[in-house]
């Protein structure tokens, strides 16, 4: 991990900022429910530092931590920050904006592909970490958050590093829950746990705002990356509450619909009443 | 209602007052013509909270399996919601197929709707405390810490470890039935 800087925070903050205003509206039904600012920062600094001159895959980004990580980077905010980044995810919107904003701030370092994680991972499977922050299976004890660790371990080729950002609470069940099940998944999978930081991250959940979420990172007891076989994940059991309970996923890609004036007021929301009328 | 305070049974609670400039009492009066006219009708909210998809539809299919009829428990409240009174024109099950409001149905300023039935004034108290959330992200909490604040709407479940009936309660006055497909979502017509 590189070293940790003092950074301009006011230019952090606006940096996190041009990347927020450029964000799709969350899809709660597919459990988008985004990082708060003030978090988003502290977190594109951590990931930055962690994955420092490192191929790093995003199995999901709805939060635009990459595009995060990537902005403070080539703005010279911090002077570290993975050699490369790919952000893979079943929203047409994500990808669009992490492709639109890499594109108007020359950030070569990021790309998006759009892929859901049910689908067998389309490689390359050489990646040296990869960051998730998947739907946190509350209704499915963890296999929600297990599917999305299979692909990012699928990215490594069980070789790398990983984190998984998932809910964590001193007083309810299911977080625990999740993070035992999730932690014995990795650690059947050849990896083990490298650090967890508990607590960490607010969200704007209406449901639970005090619903913090840590950073558990795993790391590979092999160091070499392995062939990797990916198969689509097609039991019903892993499947059907996926997103919350009796919810299975009915969707593959979300799609955009293409505007000419995207990030604008839509005309939707507005009329005008001339003057003199 | 008695029976509604039984261990395992399933209940959707929600704080109710003035909606989009109209009185408590003329909600339910037009609610009730509504119901009598097209068979249901549907009861208007907003917020993530019980989201019809995600929340409410899981919620009320599992316990109707269980239990039979599912209510909708309300506690009438001085509110100062001034929402715009837009009418839904659109209203969907699953978020896929869009079908119109039928005409004798009005829902005001909401996003998502309760499918109701047998609407009535009825008073009596729940105990939150013997209460927990069903599902979600605060599942488990107890229902008396999860509502407050900005949360005024819950699918909660009365638990079996329940402390006495002397905990603190909430004054319901006006119970539904909800009825298939539970919720929907709800939207203008696409322009």
């Amino acid at each position: 991990m590189a070293e940790q800087i003092d950074i301009d925070l006011r230019a952090a903050i606006n940096a996190v900022s041009d990347v927020v205003q450029n964000r799709p509206r969350p899809l709660r039904e597919f459990d988008q429910i985004f990082m708060k600012t003030g978090d988003m920062v502290l977190q594109s600094e951590l990931v930055a530092r962690w994955s420092n001159g490192k191929r790093l895959a995003f199995i999901g980004d709805g939060d635009a931590i990459g595009l995060c990580v990537a902005h403070l980077h080539n703005g010279g905010i911090i002077n570290y920050g993975p050699a490369e980044m790919v952000v893979f995810d079943f929203d047409e919107r994500v990808c669009s904006a992490v492709t639109r904003f890499a594109d108007r701030e020359r950030l070569e370092s990021l790309r998006a592909v759009l892929y859901n994680c049910l689908d067998a991972f389309p490689g390359p499977t050489d990646f040296d970490c990869f960051y998730t922050n998947p739907p946190w299976g509350a209704s499915n004890d963890g296999e929600s958050v297990k599917v999305f660790v299979q692909r990012g371990m699928e990215a490594t080729g069980y070789g790398g590093e990983g984190m998984v950002v998932i809910a964590d609470d001193l007083e309810l069940e299911w977080p625990k829950q999740v993070l035992a099940n999730v932690q014995e998944y990795a650690i059947a999978s050849g990896f083990f746990v490298q650090k967890m930081m508990p607590r960490l991250h607010s969200y704007h959940l209406d449901d639970n705002p005090d619903l913090r979420s840590c950073n558990l990172i795993f790391k590979a007891l092999r160091r070499a990356p392995s062939s990797v076989e990916s198969s689509a994940i097609m039991d019903e059991a892993r499947l059907a509450n996926f997103y919350g309970r009796e919810n299975p996923p009915r969707v593959r890609y979300v799609r955009e619909r293409k505007r000419v004036d995207y990030g604008k007021a839509h005309e939707d929301e507005y009329s005008f009443d001339l003057l003199g009328e | 209602m008695a029976d509604i305070i039984k261990p395992g049974t399933g209940l959707v609670y929600m704080k109710v007052g003035t909606h989009a400039r109209e009185t408590l009492a003329d909600i339910i009066k037009r609610k009730t013509q509504e119901i009598e006219e097209t068979g249901h009708g549907f009861w208007g909210y907003g917020g993530s909270t019980c989201h019809p998809l995600r929340m409410v539809q899981p919620f009320a299919r599992e316990h109707q399996r269980r239990d039979g009829v599912i209510y909708l428990c309300m506690e009438p409240m001085e509110s100062r919601h001034f929402a715009e009174p837009v009418r839904a024109e659109e209203y969907s099950a699953d978020g896929v197929s869009w079908v119109e409001v039928p005409p004798s149905i009005n829902v005001l300023g909401s996003r998502y709707a309760l499918v109701i039935q047998n609407l009535r004034e009825e008073e009596f108290e729940l105990p939150l405390e013997r209460t927990t959330v069903a599902l979600g992200n605060s599942m488990g909490a107890r229902g008396s810490r999860y509502v407050s604040g900005r949360v005024d709407k819950a699918c909660l479940e009365v638990a079996d470890d329940a402390p006495s009936m002397t905990a603190k309660s909430v004054r319901i006055g006006l119970v539904a039935d909800i009825v298939e497909p539970y919720a929907v979502l709800l939207r203008n017509k696409p322009r």
